[in-house]
């Protein structure tokens, strides 16, 4: 399927702002069932200073800044990417989490060495207790890993709440556990703290999901968002992502921007602002299909 | 790697007769000072004569000295609140540490080697990854340790020197060999004491350190300063290098001062730099100034709030682009405190037979990291002697059973073997002992390698423990003394390094600096008339007469409330004696009234810290005496505040004296100016009201609370009178008091005020003072007599006063928004991720 994605975040501050410094992770990563066929940031004001890398994870990264008074920044980002089906995996017939818990430990190829790196806690998905006993129910012994995961990502669908006033940008996951609540972000926090706590290698995923009208209503523009989701690693398959929000294993329609150890690693945009008071923020993001 | 203890015959005790008699080094230690035999070793002999020759009194009196001239060098955290040295940072004892020339090549040669070995490390981390790849450096090592920082991944920094200065704690093991126990390369502290310890001993004993071949530590630092400048004129010649600090607060933020000094590179901090397009620039006065080199006196983590995802406000947001972008020098580069990694001199070994071919010379201590099979068995084999450490992340706490710290993560845990560091002989009061002790040395980065400072901070403690815990604050230090086969060439830094940053600090300063200077004098001046106000009042009350019968009492009490520092009256215009007394005495005390004598007094002081390098030794001392108001709430009010003032005085008199008359001290009398000029109007404005009201003697105790009565007396000789009390407070240029003065004052400091461009049109600031001045300068007071209908709150002069003050709030807004603009930096975050469902 073909997409073209826009995404536009504007700040506004309440006094002029001096400086403005940023990070940005808005630019969709090819993947193995991403293509990325054009993408193009634009802002307001034009920045002084945009410098583009590939970061440690492969991901993407502008840091930009502009250096005059500014009340208001506009970034947009405009993508076309055309996304593939998911190869549709029997969860059977993966290997039982023990074994791909063993292999990472003993990261014998140059795969599973990379992989391990998503074995380890990371800055905002800390160990704590309580997570390793909420997954070790999805995971009796001998469970194939990929069946465990998917049972994992069902039983957080059935028994969490989407709840937007529930979180912020750092909540911790013990926090997100016990209260049962959160975001897309809480959610693949948890799940990934989850598997992490088995020996097992997941990582943090942010992107988009193409969302569809009730049937008969027209899409209204910009009312798609930003979503984020996991993925695990699978000896023999590679990456396999899940949601644990919408409790799926996303396919053409989770369009990938880029992936880290978690939220961290990646937030879209992340800046920092001399002066400029108050700020608040707005963004509309469209994922629209064309033919 | 195993290390047993050899065994070791009795050791003799030492046979002299003074200081050292009876001493005997204990079974499995290596004592520095004397042999097996009970000999002094050779390189001790003419210390331990030395000392020997000395009366036990003499001794005192050394340690005392040598105390006292690291307080007044500053080293001391604060050195009125701790009289015992607690709470100083490795404090000074005076028995060096000799080294023999051949000891020392051995050292030398070994911390040689593990600086390259380490650089090639650091290399390889924060690039190919390698020794990752290939398996010859355990995963976890990067995957999961907090000091491998991601964000400096591909970063090439300067001249290829991932490592420019490099820190080891050794300890010669009771076989007489060195050995590692830990390594700094974020952020390596005790350059500065090393440094200090030796300007204080070769003070404290001259003609031994003259009489002994002692290699000097001068070349070392030229060394450091000679290769910077080299990285740095790679892009530029003439390269602009700071120093960054950690602040005031920091404990060893003396260090930070003292190589500054030493070496002539600004002192600055985190708000005193910021990035455009890629580059670094130190904000001064005159504008921004790029930056081409930070020696970096802050760890990594605090390098960089904005990459390194931070709240904190130490570092610099946007360092670390300026790096990616190989625009700057950084010593260290951000990220080199991976080598401080505690279980990676375990692993040290074979990366130098695998990096550098060559078996690695100097030994780490021998420990077992138990991510692997092989050395969990070797550490639980010796369960019961191993220390149990954090392998990754020091500030991780291990659970207390090492069982159970190896089930939760065993690759977080490591098992080193015991430390027996070698002794050498401490003096204290209560004679000498021997205690354990490490050796922190430095190497630094030269043109083509390393160097190594032939010197360094010998810390020692009471036992091994507190020695491993490694606070500074509860280690003393000593001067490692490097004995030489040759003479020594005496050398020094000063007149090539020192003159050149001095020259260059004093045309301009940093822009935080200009902040705290007038913000000092403006406290100072403030402080300075609240306690002569207070003090006229207190020296009425505590007189003989009662006082309902001091008329000039109401007065004074009249312009305490005028400016807030008691409640006001009340309706019926009563305030019963014992409840003025209260008042009074919270006036002075009250911590948490934003207008009492004690939060006035420690705004002085915080303003002071905050510009401590900037001043004198001296001029520190009497700031410090400020302490003490408000620790004997039962002294006499009249006497504190008469010593109070005295204080403010003299330090007053001593920054003023004692700095150049730079831009620094153009800002911190602007200060004073304008806070004095503000405190005349509200008097006059306030107080004369009163005077009118026919109060005899009100006219005077003005003049007395202006401090202005000698020069009445001394110019009129008459009875006071309202006019020429008026025309020497407000108009005559030539009391240093009067509000003329003070502006007149101003205008000169804003005339000589940096300015971007020619100089063809007044700056507002020039316009301001001019407008002031002139305005000043033509007031009338002929005719003004309180008998003329007397001035009250509508007549023209009281006007006049209120047009003054505003016009002189908003000089001082355009003094701040031109020069000293400070703006709070606000990370922003995107929006919550939003509804995917």
């Amino acid at each position: 399927m073909k997409y073209r994605i826009t995404h536009t975040t504007t700040y506004q501050y309440s006094e002029p702002a001096s400086l403005s410094q940023n990070e940005l992770f808005f630019t969709p990563r090819a993947t193995a069932r991403q293509q990325v066929l054009q993408s193009q940031l634009s802002f307001d004001p034009q920045p002084q200073y945009l410098h583009r890398r590939i970061d440690y994870f492969g991901n993407i990264a502008h840091v930009f800044m502009v250096q005059q008074p500014h009340s208001r920044l506009t970034l947009t980002a405009a993508s076309v990417v055309r996304t593939a089906r998911n190869s549709r995996l029997q969860p059977q017939a993966t290997p039982a989490w023990e074994e791909v818990g063993r292999r990472l430990q003993a990261h014998a190829t140059a795969e599973e060495l990379d992989a391990y790196q998503f074995v380890f806690a990371s800055p905002m998905i800390a160990e704590a207790p309580g997570i390793r006993d909420y997954a070790r129910i999805s995971f009796p012994p001998g469970t194939p890993v990929l069946a465990g995961s998917i049972d994992l990502m069902r039983r957080m669908f059935a028994e969490f709440a989407y709840d937007k006033t529930a979180s912020t940008v750092d909540t911790p996951v013990a926090q997100v556990l016990a209260g049962r609540r959160g975001v897309c972000q809480d959610f693949a926090h948890l799940a990934i703290a989850c598997l992490r706590s088995l020996g097992l290698a997941a990582r943090y995923v942010s992107g988009y999901l193409e969302t569809l009208p009730p049937p008969g209503t027209p899409k209204l523009v910009g009312a798609d968002a930003s979503h984020a989701w996991l993925s695990l690693y699978v000896p023999g398959a590679g990456w396999i992502d899940l949601d644990p929000t919408n409790n799926v294993v996303p396919g053409e329609s989770h369009l990938t921007l880029a992936w880290g150890r978690d939220y961290g690693d990646v937030a879209p945009v992340r800046g920092v602002v001399m002066g400029g008071g108050a700020h608040t923020l707005a963004v509309a993001v469209d994922v629209a299909r064309v033919d | 790697m195993d290390h047993q203890p050899k065994p070791s015959g009795p050791a003799a005790a030492f046979a002299g007769s003074g200081l050292f008699a009876g001493l005997t080094c204990p079974q499995g230690a290596y004592c520095e000072a004397f042999a097996e035999d009970g000999q002094p070793r050779e390189q001790w002999r003419a210390i331990v004569a030395a000392m020997d020759r000395a009366t036990p009194e003499r001794l005192r009196q050394r340690q005392e000295r040598v105390k006292r001239m690291r307080h007044e060098d500053g080293a001391t955290y604060n050195p009125f609140d701790a009289p015992d040295g607690r709470g100083t940072p490795w404090a000074l004892e005076m028995v060096p540490l000799p080294l023999t020339a051949a000891e020392w090549s051995e050292l030398e040669r070994g911390l040689l080697q593990r600086a390259r070995l380490l650089e090639q490390v650091l290399a390889d981390v924060y690039g190919p990854q390698l020794l990752l790849k290939n398996g010859r450096m355990p995963a976890e090592l990067i995957y999961a340790n907090p000091r491998f920082l991601h964000a400096c991944h591909g970063i090439q920094p300067n001249g290829g020197r991932f490592l420019s200065l490099y820190a080891a704690d050794c300890y010669r093991g009771e076989d007489g060999r060195f050995r590692v126990l830990r390594e700094y390369g974020g952020h390596p502290v005790g350059l500065g004491y090393a440094l200090e310890n030796r300007i204080v001993i070769s003070r404290l004993l001259p003609e031994l350190y003259h009489r002994t071949q002692i290699r000097r530590l001068a070349p070392f630092f030229q060394t450091l300063h000679t290769s910077l400048v080299q990285r740095s004129s790679l892009r530029r010649e003439d390269p602009n290098i700071v120093l960054l600090s950690s602040g005031p607060d920091s404990p060893i933020y003396f260090e930070q001062a003292l190589l500054s000094r030493y070496l002539g590179y600004p002192l600055v901090e985190g708000q005193d730099l910021t990035v455009r397009n890629g580059r670094l620039f130190l904000r001064k006065l005159a504008g921004l100034e790029p930056v081409d080199t930070i020696f970096r006196h802050i760890d990594d983590p605090h390098s960089d709030p904005f990459a390194l995802r931070r709240g904190d406000v130490v570092g610099v947001a946007g360092l670390i682009q300026v790096a990616r972008e190989q625009n700057i020098d950084i010593v260290n580069p951000i990220g080199a405190g991976f080598i401080d990694t505690p279980v990676l001199p375990v692993f040290l070994a074979e990366l130098c037979d695998h990096l550098l071919g060559e078996p690695l010379m100097l030994a780490s201590h021998p420990a077992w990291w138990c991510g692997e099979e092989q050395g969990r068995v070797q550490a639980l084999a010796r369960l019961e002697t191993v220390r149990w450490q954090p392998a990754l992340d020091r500030a991780h706490r291990l659970a207390a059973d090492p069982h159970r710290a190896l089930d939760e993560a065993a690759f977080a845990v490591m098992a080193q073997e015991t430390v027996q560091p070698s002794l050498t002989p401490v003096w204290t009061q209560e004679g000498v002992h021997l205690r354990p002790t490490l050796l922190r040395l430095f190497v630094c980065a030269t043109e083509e390698g390393f160097a190594v400072l032939p010197g360094g901070l010998a810390m020692t403690a009471h036992d091994v423990d507190t020695l491993l815990a490694a606070v500074p604050e509860r280690l003393l230090s000593k001067d490692i003394w490097v004995l030489s086969d040759e003479p020594v060439e005496p050398f020094s830094m000063l007149g090539t390094l020192h003159s050149v940053g001095e020259f260059r600090r004093s045309s301009d300063l940093p822009s935080r600096v200009a902040d705290h200077l007038l913000w000092l004098g403006r406290y100072l001046e403030r402080a300075e008339g609240q306690v002569r106000l207070l003090r006229s009042v207190f020296r009425r009350l505590s007189g003989e007469a009662r006082p309902e019968d001091i008329p000039e009492l109401a007065f004074l009490l009249d312009l305490v409330r005028a400016i807030g520092m008691i409640p006001p009256l009340p309706e019926n215009g009563e305030v019963p004696q014992d409840e003025l007394a209260g008042q009074l005495t919270e006036a002075l005390y009250r911590q948490d009234r934003p207008a009492s004598v004690a939060v006035v007094l420690k705004q002085v002081q915080e303003a002071a810290r905050n510009v401590r390098d900037r001043l004198s030794r001296d001029s520190w001392r009497v700031i410090n005496r400020l302490e003490d108001f408000g620790d004997n709430p039962a002294a006499d009010p009249l006497d504190l505040l008469d010593n109070t003032l005295f204080t403010l005085s003299a330090f007053s008199g001593l920054a003023m004296e004692g700095m150049t008359r730079g831009l620094g001290w153009r800002f911190m009398d602007m200060g004073r100016r304008i806070e004095r000029a503000l405190h005349e109007i509200d008097l006059i404005r306030y107080g004369l009201p009163q005077v009118c009201r026919a109060q005899h003697n009100a006219l005077e105790a003005l003049l007395e609370v202006s401090d202005s009565i000698m020069t009445y007396r001394a110019r009129y000789r008459t009875a006071f009178q309202l006019a020429p009390v008026l025309d020497l407070l407000l108009l005559d240029e030539s009391n240093p008091k009067s509000l003329a003065f003070q502006l007149d004052q101003l205008a000169a400091h804003v005339e000589e005020l940096p300015r971007p461009g020619e100089r063809r049109y007044a700056s507002a600031e020039e316009r301001m003072t001019l407008e002031m001045l002139t305005a000043i300068r033509l007031l009338d007071l002929t005719g003004l007599a309180c008998n003329s209908g007397g001035p009250e709150n509508d007549d023209p002069l009281n006007r006049f006063l209120e047009t003054m003050a505003t016009r002189l709030l908003a000089f001082a807004q355009q003094v701040g928004a031109h020069y000293l603009t400070r703006v709070a930096a606000t990370p922003h975050f995107s929006l919550r991720l939003g509804d995917g469902a």
